[in-house]
């Protein structure tokens, strides 16, 4: 594992991306569950990954100035109600609009808490998703109740139009009238050869029938990774999540750099809640967000602090979820590619020399095999569980690695320096 | 104050006037008067709380003065934020270092002052090519690309250096930076700060080790409970005349017995094997092997990370062990927990006060009831006696010296050598059998040390075994009566104290060998 160390993480998402695909790849030949790695899969786990994307970006950018961002769900939940009441007034576009400015407005409440007046970053954030869930619910009395296809708990039909996007000659998107050809989607039908038709399929799935606001979310990754990694703002914005000491030391304005972080936190949180009552779906339903904020949360840290790790997170999250929209006959197939990650993750914590944990890892591998062997139908709540097992898992066995920012949570006082 | 340096021409590089300072309830400084002449090395010195970090937080404008003037190069100024003092080309190396683990050495030394373009991307490379021309001027070898976190603590000083230096700082203050250094490499530091001189900086040097001082000094201010005493060269004063000018008494001695060690074996560590917190690395702890007698001072010499923190967790129990034995007055400690342990008799001076020995938002009194909750004269059933516990606490205050307005402050509200006497105190409270002393007068100021060392002497001659871990040298030598030298996880030699010298450890302590045998 040494090698995979040594990679950048931009490279190291790629490999592991890869080693993945070959997983799937292998349980797709034994079991015929061509649909676990089709471009309709892939996809639609973009699709339901989007918004868990968005809340680990919210997380790490929070994190990453020092502050725990708890409140990711209420900001979540402020975003799908201004994106819902946008999209029903002007549109999905400017329901987006509107959700970013209102999540900033909550994340800048929540900077106002914890750097201004100095309140626990947890108790703070538990506050505002408590306020969110009621003032939404307030806020839909006064607005949509009463009105056509709204009510105390739901929005009016929005208007559509967030843009769909496929890519000319690689996935048979149009240019001008002309249907250009759908090359990957004639080799991932090529359904006997090992690997190939996996990659097409996963190539296809990023590049036909996505979300333009998908996109978006997608160069979020890098452009966060850029800003924080190679430039001036950046580099001040990490230092204030390592040691804010250091950073007042040289003049480095801590709090000013807080509140920015917080604004762009809760308007990633706004849009990611945005994205599920103006994008997925077309209305603002009470209780939407289903606690995407917290699982958002996880990915941060999941992904170790960084927008590559948080991407492959919420991809994590998002195919499981995304198989059991498709066809629940795909969910045996996850219970071969759960015992066939668990062996590697097994082999790594052998080669650390963590026996014990690697004994649990091979004991759930055998249990997942076992199961899948004896087993025809898997009942649903597995699958909507299986994300969050397969990451306690994963966790327990990357925990030696994870390396949060040091000072995030920590109260910090300007002129403190004890 | 003498008035020699009136003969030097032109302006002074910092000159303070009647500079006082007050914090709610404490007078931290008040008529200070300092002239700092240009291309020197200027001593600072005082005990602990003499104020002297407060007198330089001052002049780097981490606080504003409540009276009089501060003069930089002639020109009288106002620093609002450090920010105005580092434009004025004032540069401060902090005593705790001020840097983030997880950035790299150029991001730390390049932030708040980054190279960018005009749309605040930063030129890693011209960062890293200025950098490395004065890490050149420095003598400094390392790869700035790496992070913080693996570095020493030498070198975590030189990045520090590095930071001032980079922000064009002519006048460097360093506050109390040997504190953590071994001597090699309190030498290096000075021919570091020497050679910035000799290129026209200069350098205010705040410490309370006087030999240093008179080595390498140019110039002298002595503080003493918040005011400037005196001011002198080292040509003028010796060792003596400048302790008493500063405590206004004699320098402690840490050697001295008249008892003798006792027979039986207090503690005894055999064949023990600790691994290492990175997997598959080397062992952190091999094949050590460790006889405490009853009074008597076992010292540990070594460079800070060669084991000596995997050590005192073996024996605290706090660290798993993959072989040999530790017993205890003969019974073996293997799977009782480090609670059983303390009761037994086993009772520790922690390496970071801050880190493991107090909780620092918690009351005095909080912090010396820990890890003696036992105590049958404090507690009632699982209730605390609060009254006991005070007025046991204002006892530990009292007998240890340490300053402080009442038990009820928090401990963060100390300064750091009123801190450690807290806690020297406390694990002397409970009357050990054995004592893990690791780094007990460290940060500590004359007086105090004093004290400490009265008290470890003490217990020692009632018969407490004392294992001794330290890097000040001359504690070591004068207190131990056997040292034993750790570097890579091993002990590497075993020195009779009466012929050691700090130069002998020092070289054991890098790893080196000396031909002559002991």
């Amino acid at each position: 594992m040494k090698f995979l160390q040594t990679l950048s993480v931009a490279r190291r998402t790629i490999f592991l991306s890869l080693g993945f695909m070959l997983v799937l790849s292998v349980v797709r030949l034994i079991t015929n569950a061509n649909d676990i790695t089709s471009s309709g899969t892939i996809s639609s786990t973009m699709r339901v990954a989007t918004p868990i994307l968005l809340a680990g970006l919210a997380g790490l950018w929070a994190e990453r100035v020092g502050i725990v961002n708890i409140g990711i769900e209420g900001m979540m939940i402020i975003g799908t109600w201004f994106g819902g009441y946008g999209a029903w007034k002007w549109g999905s576009w400017a329901g987006i609009a509107l959700a970013i400015i209102a999540g900033s407005l909550v994340g800048l409440l929540h900077a106002l808490a914890t750097v201004r007046f100095n309140v626990n970053h947890v108790v703070s954030g538990i506050a505002i998703n408590i306020l969110a869930a009621g003032a939404t619910e307030y806020l839909s009395i006064i607005f949509f109740k009463g009105q056509k296809g709204g009510g105390e708990s739901q929005s009016p039909t929005g208007k559509g139009g967030y843009g769909e996007f496929d890519m000319p000659f690689l996935t048979g998107g149009r240019v001008g009238s002309w249907r250009s050809p759908d090359i990957l989607g004639w080799i991932e039908r090529k359904h006997d050869l090992p690997l190939l038709p996996d990659l097409a399929g996963f190539a296809r799935g990023l590049l036909s029938d996505v979300y333009v606001p998908t996109l978006l979310a997608i160069a979020l990754v890098p452009l966060t990774g850029y800003i924080l990694w190679r430039t001036r703002f950046g580099l001040r914005l990490r230092s204030s999540g390592e040691s804010p000491q250091a950073g007042e030391s040289l003049g480095v304005p801590i709090n000013r750099l807080r509140y920015q972080a917080m604004a762009v936190s809760g308007g990633l949180a706004g849009f990611a809640g945005a994205y599920l009552s103006c994008v997925f779906t077309s209305t603002y339903r009470q209780g939407q967000t289903g606690g995407q904020g917290y699982i958002g949360l996880a990915t941060t840290i999941f992904g170790n602090w960084n927008p590559f790790g948080v991407l492959r997170g919420a991809i994590l999250f998002g195919f499981p979820t995304a198989l059991k929209f498709r066809d629940e006959k795909n969910v045996p197939a996850l219970l071969l590619v759960v015992a066939i990650v668990l062996v590697v993750v097994a082999i790594i914590s052998f080669t650390r020399q963590k026996q014990i944990l690697a004994m649990g890892l091979l004991f759930g591998s055998a249990l997942s095999a076992t199961t899948y062997l004896l087993v025809d139908e898997v009942p649903q709540e597995f699958v909507a569980a299986t994300p969050y097992i397969v990451t306690i898992l994963v966790l327990v066995g990357a925990q030696q690695q994870l390396r949060p920012p040091a000072h995030a949570g920590a109260a910090y006082r300007a002129g403190e320096n004890h | 104050m003498s008035e020699n340096s009136e003969s030097h021409s032109g302006p002074s590089a910092v000159e303070l006037h009647g500079i006082s300072k007050s914090f709610p309830g404490v007078i931290a400084n008040y008529s200070i008067e300092l002239m700092v002449r240009p291309g020197t090395i200027h001593a600072i010195v005082g005990e602990n709380g003499a104020g002297k970090s407060t007198l330089m937080k001052t002049l780097y404008g981490m606080h504003q003065p409540d009276e009089g003037t501060i003069t930089v190069n002639g020109k009288q100024v106002q620093f609002k934020t450090p920010t105005e003092a580092i434009a004025a080309g004032i540069g401060m190396v902090h005593q705790h270092f001020m840097l983030a683990d997880n950035l790299t050495i150029i991001e730390n030394i390049i932030l708040g002052a980054e190279p960018t373009d005009n749309r605040g991307r930063i030129n890693f490379g011209a960062a890293r090519e200025r950098i490395e021309a004065l890490m050149t001027s420095l003598g400094a070898t390392f790869d700035p690309g790496t992070n913080v976190s693996e570095l020493g603590v030498g070198q975590r000083q030189r990045v520090e250096i590095l930071k001032v230096l980079y922000r064009g700082a002519k006048i460097l203050i360093l506050d109390e930076p040997t504190a953590v250094l071994v001597p090699q490499e309190v030498e290096e530091l000075f021919e570091t700060l020497q050679r910035l001189v000799l290129d026209g900086s200069t350098v205010i040097f705040i410490s309370h080790k006087l030999d240093e001082v008179l080595t390498y000094c140019d110039e002298i201010t002595v503080m003493r409970q918040g005011t400037t005493v005196a001011h002198t060269t080292p040509a003028q004063v010796d060792r003596r005349t400048l302790a008493q000018l500063m405590v206004g008494s004699d320098l402690p001695d840490p050697s001295g017995r008249e008892t003798k060690v006792g027979e039986d074996i207090r503690l005894q560590v055999s064949g023990l094997n600790v691994a290492s917190e990175i997997p598959g690395a080397k062992l952190a702890l091999q094949d050590i092997n460790i006889n405490v007698h009853s009074g008597e001072i076992v010292g540990i010499a070594g460079v800070e990370g060669n084991g000596q923190f995997e050590l005192c967790e073996a024996i605290l129990g706090l660290r798993p062990k993959l072989s040999g034995t530790i017993s205890v007055g003969g019974s073996e400690l293997s799977g009782s927990d480090t609670r059983t342990r303390r009761e037994m008799g086993l009772s520790y001076i922690a390496f970071d006060r801050h880190r493991e020995g107090l909780l620092l938002d918690s009351p005095l009194w909080e912090n010396t009831f820990l890890g003696r909750e036992e105590n049958a004269t404090l507690t009632v059933g699982p209730f605390m006696k609060n009254r006991s516990i005070e007025a046991d606490s204002r006892v530990i205050i009292e007998r240890f010296g340490v300053l402080t307005p009442s038990e009820q402050v928090p401990a963060f509200a100390l300064s750091g050598g009123n801190q450690q006497k807290l806690v020297v105190g406390r694990e002397m409270a409970s009357n050990p059998k054995i004592l893990l002393a690791a780094h007990p007068t460290r940060g500590v100021d004359v007086g105090a040390q004093s004290a400490i060392w009265d008290e470890l002497r003490n217990a020692r001659d009632r018969g407490l075994a004392v294992l001794l871990i330290s890097a000040d040298l001359e504690e070591l030598i004068g207190l131990s009566d056997r040292i034993l030298v750790m570097f890579d996880g091993h002990i590497t030699a075993e020195l009779d104290p009466v012929t050691a010298t700090p130069e002998m450890l020092g070289t054991y302590m890098t790893g080196g060998e000396i031909v002559t045998s002991l």
